[in-house]
Order: C-alpha cells, then sequence, then structure tokens
C-alpha cells in the first residue's frame, strides 16, 4: 500500500469515526425531540381504540397461533422446547425488526409537513420510528413472560444478553431504514417493495423453524452436497438468523450466544451501516425539495 | 462584530418537471456511457445570486410578488434547504415561524400540542415546564387546552401555534405571514410581543409578509425581490413605494386586455380616448394631486340635439368612484355628423396611487336618452408619492388633525378602539 493510499484510507476511517460520533452526539442532542415524536406515535395509534396499545401484541400472538396450527401438520422438530414458546420468542425480535424497518423506511416521507417546515437532523425519523416500536417489544415482553411461566422455564443469567441482542436488531434495523427512506423519497417504490422483501426474508430466517434445524440439515446431513457449509455461512448472513437463535439461546435454553451463527451477519451490518448512512446524510440536503 | 446572517451569492435552481423515472435514469446511464447527449431538464431559477448580510438586532422585511423566491430565502435561511452555489452563514439560533402550526397534530390535546411542539422546536422540556402556564394563558385556550386540537377552530388553532412558538428563545426570528392571525385582540397580542421581542430583547427579525404596511412600521430595512433577485434594498419607506407601484404596473398590463364594455345607439362612436398632463402631454399614467385633463374624440354619424356627457373613475371591480356630467358646464345644442372633441380638466386629481379605469357615457334629446356608454375603457396607473397616512382608500382629503386640549367632555363612550 502506498503511502498516499493509507493516508487515504485513514481519513476514510476516521471520517467514518466522526460520523458515527455524530449519531450518537445528535442522538443525545434531540433525545427529547425522539422521546416527543415516538410518545406522539403511540398516543396516535391507540387513542381512540378501546382496547389501546393492546393492539401492539396482536400480530406476533396471532402470527404464534397460525405457525403452532401449521406445524401440527407438516412437524417440525423443536428438541425439548415447546414449539408455541420458541416460536414466539422469534416472532418477538424478528416482528420488532420487521416493523421499525418498514416503519423507518415511511419515517421520512409521512413526516414531509414537519421536513418542509423546520429543521433538525432527519435521522431523528427512522430512529423515532423504532424507538416507538421498542415500546411495543417491550409488551410482548410480558406475554413472553407469561408463558415462560406456563411452561414453568426459569431465565437464567444468560438472559443479560437480550439488551444487547436488541440493540443489534435496532442497528440491524436502521441500516435499512436509513438507505430505505432516502431512496423513497425519491421513488416511493421502495414503500411498495420492501413488505414484499421482508416478508420473503421471513421465510428465510428462523422464525417458523429453529435454526437448528438448518444447522441439522446442512452441517450435520450436508443435504446440499459439497456445497453445504457454504450454504449455511451464507444463511447466516442474514442478521436475523444470528439475532432469533441468540435470543431463543439466552432466554429459553439457557446458553450463551452462538457466535458462529452471530459474525457473519454482524460483519455485513457494520459493513453496511456507514454507507447506509452516508447516503441518508447526502441526500436529506434535498429533501425538502424533492418530498 | 461579525453579522449575524449572511448571504453569499445564494442560488438555488429547482428541476422543472417530474423526478426523472428509474428508467429515464437507466437511458441517461447509457447514454453518457455512448458519450451521446443526455436528456436535460430544464432548470428554474428560485434564487440567483443573492447577497446581504443582517446586523444583530436589525429587523428586516422581506416582500416581493407570488413566486419572487421569499419563502425559498427563508428556508434556506432555516436550514431546510440547501443552496445549489453559494452560502449562507447563521451565526446563532434560528426560530422559524413559518406558518405556525406545522408541527400541531389535530388529534392530539393542546396541552400535549404544547410539549411536542416545543420538542420540535427544540425548546427543552424543563423550559416548557416553566413556561407552560404562561403559554397557555397568551394563547387563552385555558377551557380548552385538554380537548383534541382537532375540535378546535381554525383560528384556535394559530393561537396555540403562535403561542408556543414565540415562547423560544432563539437569536433570529423568522416570520412568515404569521402576524394576521386570530381576532383582532389576538392580533394586539402577536403585535405586542413581536414589537417586545424587537425593541426590548433586542432580536434579530426576519419577517415575509404581503401585508406591506406591517412591513412598513416593523421593519428598519426592506429587501424587495423580484424573480430571485434582489430589486431593490433600503429604506422602507422607499422600498415599499416602488413595490407598490410595480404591482400597480403588474395589475394594469393583466388587465388592459379585459373586456371593456361598451354600447352604443350607434349614432356615435368613441374613437380616442387619451390624457394629458399638466404639461399639456400625453401620458398613460396620472399623478397624484396633479392637473390633469381627459380628452373623448368621438365621431358623430347623424345630427344630434342637447347633447350631455358624462365620465366617471371607477376601480377595476368597478366601484364608481366618482361622476362628472357636462349638464351644467357645457351646453350643446346641435352637434353636427363628423369629428368631435370633448375635454374634462380635472384640477388636482386626488386620486390615491393606484389602478383605475375610466366610464364614459353620452345623453341626447330632451328625454336624455343614453346614446352611448361604456366601462372600463380605458386602466390607468395613479402614481405618486404620498405619507403613509393616507396609504388606504381611494381619495384623499384636504385635511389635517390638530388637538384641542379646551376640557374634559364627559360623553358616554361609543365605542373602545384599541390600536
Amino acid at each position: 500500500m502506498t503511502k498516499h493510499a493509507r493516508i487515504l484510507m485513514a481519513n476514510l476511517l476516521f471520517n467514518k469515526r466522526n460520523q458515527m460520533i455524530r449519531v450518537f452526539k445528535n442522538l443525545y442532542q434531540y433525545r427529547e425531540l425522539i422521546a416527543a415524536l415516538a410518545w406522539k406515535n403511540i398516543v396516535l395509534r391507540y387513542k381512540q381504540a378501546y382496547l389501546g396499545i393492546l393492539w401492539a401484541i396482536l400480530k406476533p400472538v396471532m402470527l404464534m397461533l397460525i405457525f403452532t396450527l401449521v406445524r401440527s401438520f407438516v412437524g417440525i422438530d423443536t428438541g425439548d422446547i415447546p414449539y408455541p414458546i420458541l416460536t414466539f420468542a422469534a416472532l418477538l425480535p424478528w416482528v420488532f425488526f420487521q416493523e421499525s424497518a418498514s416503519e423507518g423506511v415511511n419515517s421520512v416521507t409521512s413526516n414531509a409537513a414537519l421536513i418542509k417546515k423546520i429543521y433538525f437532523p432527519r435521522e431523528v425519523f427512522p430512529i423515532t420510528a423504532m424507538v416507538t416500536k421498542i415500546v411495543e417489544l417491550g409488551i410482548s415482553f410480558f406475554i413472553l413472560a407469561g408463558m415462560m411461566i406456563y411452561y414453568k422455564m426459569m431465565p437464567t443469567l444468560y438472559a443479560l444478553w437480550v439488551p444487547a441482542i436488541i440493540l443489534y436488531t435496532m442497528i440491524v434495523a436502521l441500516t435499512i431504514s436509513f438507505f430505505g427512506a432516502a431512496v423513497n423519497v425519491y421513488y416511493r417504490d421502495m414503500s411498495q417493495a420492501l413488505p414484499v422483501a421482508l416478508s420473503l426474508l421471513m421465510y428465510g430466517s428462523p422464525v417458523m423453524y429453529p435454526l437448528s434445524l438448518v444447522y441439522q440439515k446442512l452441517i450435520v446431513e450436508q443435504a446440499a452436497g459439497k456445497w453445504s457449509n457454504d450454504f449455511y455461512t451464507l444463511y447466516t448472513f442474514n442478521p436475523l438468523a444470528g439475532i432469533i437463535d441468540s435470543f431463543q439461546r439466552v432466554l429459553l435454553k439457557g446458553l450463551p450466544p452462538d457466535y458462529n451463527a452471530l459474525y457473519p451477519g454482524i460483519i455485513l451490518t457494520l459493513t453496511i451501516l456507514p454507507f447506509s448512512y452516508m447516503f441518508f446524510k447526502r441526500a436529506e440536503n434535498w429533501f425538502a425539495d424533492v418530498i | 462584530m461579525k453579522p449575524i446572517i449572511e448571504v453569499n451569492h445564494l442560488t438555488k435552481e429547482y428541476q422543472l418537471g417530474h423526478i426523472t423515472s428509474l428508467k429515464e435514469n437507466v437511458f441517461n446511464a447509457f447514454r453518457r456511457l455512448a458519450r451521446k447527449p443526455v436528456k436535460q431538464r430544464e432548470n428554474f431559477k428560485a434564487l440567483d445570486d443573492v447577497n446581504f448580510t443582517i446586523e444583530q438586532g436589525e429587523v428586516v422585511g422581506i416582500i416581493g410578488h407570488n413566486g419572487a423566491g421569499k419563502s425559498t430565502l427563508l428556508k434556506h435561511l432555516a436550514n431546510i434547504s440547501k443552496p445549489t452555489k453559494g452560502k449562507v452563514i447563521v451565526r446563532g439560533s434560528v426560530a422559524p415561524l413559518i406558518e405556525v402550526g406545522a408541527g400541531v397534530n389535530p388529534e392530539m390535546t393542546g396541552r400535549e400540542n404544547i410539549f411536542l411542539n416545543g420538542a420540535i422546536l427544540g425548546i427543552p422540556k424543563k423550559i416548557i415546564l416553566q413556561k407552560l402556564d404562561e403559554i397557555i394563558e397568551f394563547s387563552e385556550l385555558e377551557q380548552f387546552i385538554d380537548t383534541p386540537v382537532k375540535r378546535y377552530s381554525s383560528g384556535m388553532t394559530v393561537k396555540l401555534g403562535f403561542s408556543i412558538a414565540t415562547s423560544m428563545e432563539a437569536d433570529v426570528l423568522i416570520v412568515d405571514e404569521v402576524l394576521a392571525v386570530g381576532d383582532l385582540a389576538f392580533q394586539r397580542k402577536c403585535f405586542d410581543r413581536m414589537e417586545d421581542l424587537i425593541k426590548r430583547q433586542g432580536k434579530t427579525v426576519l419577517l415575509v409578509s404581503h401585508n406591506i404596511r406591517q412591513i412598513q412600521r416593523l421593519c428598519n430595512r426592506v429587501i424587495l425581490l423580484d424573480h430571485g433577485r434582489i430589486n431593490m434594498e433600503g429604506n422602507p419607506q422607499v422600498v415599499c413605494d416602488s413595490f407598490y407601484e410595480q404591482s400597480d404596473r403588474k395589475i394594469k398590463t393583466n388587465i388592459d386586455h379585459s373586456q371593456t364594455r361598451a354600447e352604443g345607439s350607434g349614432e356615435i362612436e368613441l374613437v380616442e380616448l387619451y390624457f394629458l398632463d399638466h404639461m399639456g402631454r400625453q401620458v398613460e399614467s396620472l399623478s397624484y394631486i396633479q392637473n390633469c385633463s381627459i380628452h373623448f374624440k368621438i365621431h358623430v354619424l347623424q345630427e344630434l340635439e342637447e347633447v350631455t356627457f358624462g365620465f366617471g373613475f371607477h376601480t377595476t371591480d368597478f366601484l364608481y368612484l366618482t361622476t362628472h356630467n357636462s349638464e351644467e358646464q357645457l351646453k350643446i345644442n346641435r352637434l353636427p355628423p363628423g369629428d368631435h372633441e370633448i375635454t374634462c380638466k380635472v384640477n388636482r386629481l386626488p386620486l390615491l396611487p393606484g389602478i383605475y379605469s375610466v366610464r364614459f357615457g353620452i345623453t341626447a334629446g330632451k328625454a336624455a336618452r343614453t346614446i352611448f356608454y361604456g366601462e372600463s375603457l380605458k386602466h390607468f396607473q395613479v402614481i405618486g408619492n404620498i405619507p403613509i397616512t393616507i396609504r388606504d382608500g381611494f381619495f384623499a382629503l384636504d385635511a389635517h388633525w390638530i388637538q384641542e386640549n379646551i376640557k374634559v367632555i364627559k360623553t358616554p363612550v361609543i365605542s373602545i378602539i384599541e390600536a
């Protein structure tokens, strides 16, 4: 590497770090705004609904019931964990991710009125969309706790991993939201395409079935011949594979996260996130003109 | 000290038409690869090389026609839009009162909206809590503060928005057409608060309004924008007068082609109508409190008896301002066929600067039957400088104010005027 290239690299890395520092500074500086906007979202969504915020848990609970029903026909091996709680534990991070990402992508365009009238860093919108979803996630946790009591499962010390896993899920959702929200300002195709892509991704993530099943098929049985190991790595490049598996392990199985399932997704996310964020910040300059 | 706002060579271009589709983008990429000319969309310059600086504590008005670039300029100062070229430097925090109530959410109550809008404007929650009572009191909505805003009247919503926005402590206040809100009493409160911010707290204020008089009163400098360029800058009186003349001229060119309403019996035709000023020169616009004359050239086809002429001024929306008949001033018993010219001399034209039009009628015979009548026959502009005291209306009275301190007269109050 020439000296020039080294300086360039150092600069790039430094800039990226600077940018990241700015994100956190902004996050701190605009925490009150994010809180107020998130609170507004929640109040608005459930204000005139009799059941109020209980609607937030409808989606994971319904999906769990459907999956449980389907499983009674096809038979999915889940080891010694009862299927309903296993799939519910998978749906928790999945629904959180899916909703944060799709709300995040729409968050800029749905706040067009504000964007045209007043300035604050625009990343506030995708972040707010996510914070809103955290509240709903929190409520789902109560259901999960109830189910754990029902199945007489005790969380172990490994459950302390949960905040870290949720944080990682947030970063993955933001990576998609930043890029998607910026593109959506110019081309609304994004908000149409994303739900389709996400529902496809659900089948590519261990939501209906556990990751151990994929591991069993590919690594143990070598079902895809000599490509089996590569396919498994490819599968774990999906950050949700690692997230869901770890979530189930630390909460239900009393095991530490499986790093082999986690790291490909982490590498992918951390590589894309800076570019996604930079893209968003560059596009931000024209939001008010284009939106 | 450096100026608080610096605008250097600010240019903003918008592309006309729709955003290019994905398909077109791909085609353009191919064209670029093939080194063929790329289809370009037309650009529109909303702001074109605008330069100015504003010192701390100045109150600057920005005026101009619709589409002159006022709002675009404010958007750049508030950091909402980014310039295509040039630079905008603002040394201090900015409170944009651009259309107050942009962040007011109809589903939430007034109180909830105070907190939400406060956060949007960047007011710390601590300060909002401190000022909550003051904000509610100023908005005059104590009774409705826990009612959703969707049940408010539009005036109430704006009151709420204004109360929140002005409680923000910023160095620069940007105000876009907000003072014309609420009822008269609330407008007065808004004005008082604005004046308080300007005079006592020494804030820098940028004001955009179509209410030129407001601008003239509040500002110590006015910038006139025209098609994205600074047309004029400086003393409010001078700039505003020039703006008035410009808009009058624009109105005139817009209505010149509008139909004149004229009908006649066919015995007479109006050939020409023209003005002469006090020097005897033919002019298209008349001067306020100057002498002038109005000339009607007519072509008589049949001999007429006992002819009376009448002319008057009216506004462009057909409000008759004057009528002047020739009956007692000009006795015409017989008018033979051929061309004739009748003149009406006007002393010290009392019409205030603006756009007016001429109507003209002719009657003949003992029964004074109308043989010609026309309205909007000629549009013209009255120009001239007038003191601010008689800005509104159509006429200037020859009048002046005096104060008589004789004794206190005890009479019942007819009306309380708060100005």
